[in-house]
């Protein structure tokens, strides 16, 4: 279990890394989203239990102590639904970024972000 | 040509509509309408919550957003693919809207997000290299503050699984009591600041916003300044006050504040363009409010959100002329212009208002809340506050001095050549222009009017 957050916390620095070291804006946007993945990575894994079900509540499980015994096996369904809304926002940020990227090879022949530096003051 | 505007009524419309809103609330007291949908109660079902504060900050996004929407017609009406952009100019109103009213921490993140990607599209909407640098620039660091605010979000709620703000005041609250303070809640703290100061562009982390301002349409600058600014300091108040308390955050933020004030007054005096030096300005205001709600006492709450809102007021004024000159002119560069105001008389008086309400001089709305903030520094009473204070007012005097450069290069001086034939600015840009600069007076004249209205916001914050 804890292994989970290890790696996820070790993905989002590696992201991090990437953004601040590479000299590529498509690296750059890959460290983007290898962090936001570990993001996902830490938020499933808040939710996760072993051996857990799934959480879908059904009448036949309502009968007498069944509440009580589905809160206790059933996994979170919260952090999942967050995840899913943060891939699709995610998404889109990528689909942004990559083209301004093209439009910036366009523009300047190069994808190095310290080359892409005109505007000053 | 009406139809390349037609986008417009999508945001003329509701706006107007929202008059309507109290009717029909009477209406709905009448009959006693259902107003919580689907049978979950908050901590559970996913709320909006409306308090002083909320309203105040959704008054200024509704207000910048419609003027921002009559200017763009003219404004924007030499570029092409304008469903886009009045498109992406409501979506970024929509999540600045989102973010103000709603109660679930995670919503606050979504509409955060909605905000942020159509504010990167729209300031690389022109496509030109200078655009898509700075879109690129605010992209990259703009998704590493969102990113940030994910995982304080996700702390959060592993610490005590719960996503309504409400509810995670009170329980956060309780765990701040314990002692040794768990480490966690500094972590989050950390997280929360640096994700929503990038948004405000606080000084160590304000790289991007001079560029996005002077590549993006003036419209967009003037959105960006008044909107999304506002936006950003009451997440990070909401957030931080609310779940963390005030009194060692208090001192930060009045740190924070100055080195924003200060670094950001002395970079815009040496600029050269002149939406440069408006953004340079508008992270020097942000400073003001970050010290003025850093004091943490009734007085200075109320001080900072009362010159956020005079800040959202003047700024897009300014914008909104810097806009103009570039309408008529074509050049932003302050090296090129020169006795401007021989050709455009109403667009001189009202920067010189909106430089003057800036630079806190008298009868303009900015003196009105620098004195609040000045008032409450002195009140607090101890050494650090003495010290902004004095800071406070000699950066004020700093601010004067670049906006008199400014006016002097713009619209004194020697005219050269070929602006000889240079005409007045549209009277659909002066309208939104002329509302400005006439709340600025009135605000100035009567601060009483915009002490109401921060009051309450001050009181839902809760500190004192």
């Amino acid at each position: 279990m804890s292994l989970n957050y290890i790696i996820a916390m070790l993905l989002f620095t590696l992201g991090i890394y990437c953004l601040l070291f590479k000299r590529n804006l498509i690296k750059m946007i890959i460290g983007l989203q290898v962090m936001t993945n570990g993001l996902h990575l830490f938020l499933i894994s808040l939710g996760y239990r072993t051996d857990g079900i799934a959480p879908i509540l059904s009448s036949q499980m309502l009968a007498g102590n069944g509440a009580a015994n589905f809160a206790a096996l059933a996994v979170d369904p919260v952090p999942q639904a967050l995840v899913l809304t943060s891939i699709v926002i995610n998404i889109c940020t990528m689909a942004l970024a990559l083209s301004l990227a093209i439009y910036a090879y366009r523009h300047y022949g190069t994808l190095n972000p310290f080359e892409i530096r005109r505007l000053r003051g | 040509m009406i139809f390349p505007h037609a986008p417009i009524l999508a945001i003329v419309i509701p706006l107007f509509a929202a008059f309507l809103i109290p009717i029909i609330s009477i209406i709905a007291k009448r009959f006693g309408a259902e107003r919580m949908r689907g049978g979950w109660s908050p901590p559970w079902g996913i709320n909006l919550s409306i308090n002083g504060l909320n309203l105040l900050i959704a008054l200024i996004i509704a207000s910048i957003g419609s003027l921002v929407a009559i200017y763009s017609v003219v404004s924007m009406e030499r570029d092409n693919g304008l469903d886009k952009y009045y498109t992406l100019l409501l979506l970024v109103i929509v999540g600045c809207m989102g973010v103000a009213l709603t109660g679930d921490i995670f919503n606050l993140y979504v509409f955060f997000e909605i905000m942020s990607i159509s504010a990167y599209a729209l300031v690389a909407f022109r496509r030109n290299w200078g655009s898509i640098e700075a879109g690129i620039k605010y992209l990259i660091i703009g998704s590493l503050g969102t990113a940030f605010i994910l995982l304080g979000i996700a702390l959060a709620y592993g610490l005590v699984g719960s996503l309504n703000i409400a509810d995670l005041t009170g329980k956060i609250t309780e765990i701040g009591a314990t002692q040794p303070l768990p480490v966690i809640i500094p972590l989050m703290l950390t997280l929360f600041i640096a994700g929503f100061g990038i948004k405000i562009a606080m000084v160590p982390m304000h790289a991007w916003l001079p560029d996005a301002y002077q590549a993006a349409p003036s419209a967009i600058s003037a959105l960006l300044a008044g909107a999304t600014t506002a936006i950003g300091l009451y997440a990070m108040l909401r957030i931080s006050y609310m779940l963390f308390g005030a009194v060692a955050i208090g001192t930060m933020f009045i740190i924070l504040g100055l080195i924003t004030m200060v670094a950001g007054g002395l970079m815009a005096l040496v600029q050269q363009d002149l939406k440069r030096l408006l953004a340079y300005s508008g992270i020097s205001q942000m400073g003001y409010v970050l010290l003025g709600v850093g004091f943490a006492t009734a007085a200075g709450i109320q001080g900072g959100l009362f010159h956020l809102l005079n800040n959202a007021i003047y700024k897009v004024l300014l914008f909104m002329c810097a806009g103009a000159i570039i309408y008529r002119v074509g050049t932003s560069n302050m090296d090129k212009l020169g006795g401007l105001g021989k050709n455009m008389p109403i667009t001189a008086t009202l920067f010189i208002i909106g430089g003057l309400a800036i630079s806190g001089v008298p009868p303009f709305n900015g003196f009105a809340s620098k004195w609040m903030i000045y008032v409450a520094g002195i009140e607090a009473g101890q050494a650090i506050t003495y010290a902004s204070t004095a800071i406070a007012v000699i950066m004020s005097a700093l601010t004067l001095a670049y906006f008199l450069k400014a006016i002097n290069l713009i619209f004194l001086g020697q005219r050269p050549m070929h602006l000889r034939e240079v005409k007045e600015a549209p009277p659909l840009m002066l309208f939104p222009m002329l509302i400005l600069a006439v709340l600025c007076v009135v605000l100035g004249i009567l601060p009483g009017l915009g002490i109401d209205l921060v009051q309450p916001a001050q009181s839902a914050l809760g500190v004192i």
